[in-house]
């Protein structure tokens, strides 16, 4: 037969051990909060963080429910209920308290909600929201992703990362896409109209299938301005140093 | 003394106009109350600033005429003369000024209104007679003011850059190594934009895309520095 030597089988046991350890103490370390707040049809999410994902999702139901998942267990995380709807500020609720690690927020609520969020660090995932605002702001470095978006104004800028974009222009709307470095990706609608000014000096810009001769190229190219359809949507799209590109819905 | 006391002697305490006893027992607070200790690191910082940009701002265009305006300011809000005072037979042009102007809010807003509207035409008359007599007009910006313009613009905001710089300065100690990572590596993201764009308008002063780039750029370093000022 075949025998592990005894030290070897110890070393094994004890290997299992501090794992089994590692794991608890970092299950321990973590926090996690679910909230339910009762809303109308029409409420605004104002969500300021200071380091980790933020997911916005739409359900059914009227009512927000917020998850935060803290790394450190002493977080103050103190959402308030406004009149219009709920804030929750973990940059304010932390200020002086040195480092709070990350917070990563899941957040679902009405379809026709208003958004507003921000994040010093960290990545931001919004999907289906359909309310009169849509605000995504990475102070730093962090992709933003919109999915299916249909409001009236729509703002997403980081300093690097990309952003990507997919929903319609609503006629009369605002659309405003910045980024330092990262590749900005817009995906719409065959028959969506805007005028555009799009700004990228150091890359290059794609317009796709969205391009007409009647658009204008200034400074060798850097700038684009023009109108798509009916011109009655305002975007303006500036990437210091990245691509920016239209792509068909 | 409470910190309120404590926070009114600061500026004395940094102009150094305080007795030794005073400032020891002041010193002696702040060592043991970090709100008042931050108190006096923002106006210490504050002081700092201003007197190293003593004398580098920009001189008042016209110092008489501004001290004619604070002066008839002054004397508008002396007691009024008592009209009753005016003689019996005294001509319309007499009355009218003796008059005293005391004016309700809403025609004190009306007549603020009316000269900023009337200084604004002005202003637009006066450049565009400026630009047509000068005749060198490219793409909306004026040949001969346009790179002194840009450089004027982009030192005062170079000011702000520094007075945000050196309070961040004051706070990155306490953040943890990776924000301090993503800080530096963002602001050089801006940075490179701020220098790319000042590059091209060296080489071509009228190139409205850079100046637009490098406006929004210098926006978006202070925004940051700002925001993680007070981090």
């Amino acid at each position: 037969m075949n025998h592990r030597p005894p030290v070897q089988a110890v070393r094994l046991t004890a290997s299992v051990i501090f794992l089994v350890a590692s794991l608890a103490t970092v299950a321990v370390g973590q926090r996690s909060v679910s909230r339910h707040f009762p809303a109308g049809k029409n409420v605004r999410l104002e969500l300021k963080n200071l380091s980790g994902t933020i997911t916005v999702e739409t359900w059914d139901r009227d009512d927000i429910k917020v998850t935060a998942m803290m790394d450190t267990p002493t977080v103050h995380f103190n959402p308030r209920q406004t009149d219009t709807g709920l804030v929750i500020d973990i940059v304010g609720d932390n200020r002086g308290r040195g480092d709070v690690g990350d917070v990563n927020f899941k957040v679902q609520l009405p379809p026709r909600s208003s958004v507003d969020l921000e994040t010093r660090r960290g990545q931001i995932n919004v999907s289906n929201v359909q309310g009169d605002l849509v605000r995504a702001h990475v102070w730093t470095s962090g992709d933003i992703q919109l999915y299916g978006i249909n409001a009236a104004r729509v703002m997403a800028s980081n300093s690097t990362g990309d952003i990507f974009f997919d929903g319609e222009f609503a006629s009369g709307g605002t659309y405003e896409f910045k980024s330092g470095q990262g590749t900005i990706t817009l995906q719409l609608p065959v028959n969506c109209g805007f005028r555009l000014v799009a700004t990228a000096p150091a890359q290059k810009i794609s317009m796709g299938k969205f391009w007409n001769p009647n658009m204008k190229t200034l400074g060798e190219g850097r700038r684009i301005i023009g109108d798509v359809g009916d011109g009655r949507a305002s975007v303006t799209v500036t990437n210091y140093n990245g691509d920016i590109k239209f792509r068909l819905r | 003394m409470n910190c309120e006391k404590y926070q009114d002697l600061l500026s004395d305490l940094i102009d150094g106009s305080l007795t030794p006893r005073d400032c020891e027992e002041i010193e002696a607070h702040l060592s043991a109350c970090g709100a008042c200790a931050d108190a006096r690191a923002d106006l210490h910082a504050i002081v700092q600033f201003c007197r190293e940009h003593r004398g580098e701002y920009e001189k008042v265009p016209n110092e008489r005429a501004m001290w004619l305006r604070i002066s008839n300011l002054i004397e508008a809000e002396l007691p009024a003369r008592n009209a009753n005072a005016l003689p019996a037979g005294a001509s319309w042009w007499f009355r009218l000024a003796n008059r005293s102007w005391q004016l309700t809010f809403p025609q004190f807003a009306s007549s603020i209104a009316a000269t900023v509207v009337v200084a604004v035409l002005l202003t637009f008359a006066g450049m565009r007679v400026w630009s047509n007599a000068s005749g060198t007009k490219t793409g909306g910006i004026t040949v001969g003011s346009e790179v002194s313009t840009v450089q004027d613009r982009y030192r005062q905001q170079q000011q702000l850059v520094d007075y945000w710089n050196q309070r961040v300065e004051m706070n990155k100690t306490r953040w943890n190594p990776q924000m301090r990572e993503t800080f530096e590596k963002n602001l050089s993201v801006i940075d490179a934009a701020v220098n790319d764009s000042m590059g091209r308008l060296t080489r071509n002063p009228h190139d409205e895309v850079s100046e637009d780039i490098l406006n929004a750029a210098l926006s978006d370093k202070i925004a940051l520095l700002k925001e993680f000022s007070e981090l």
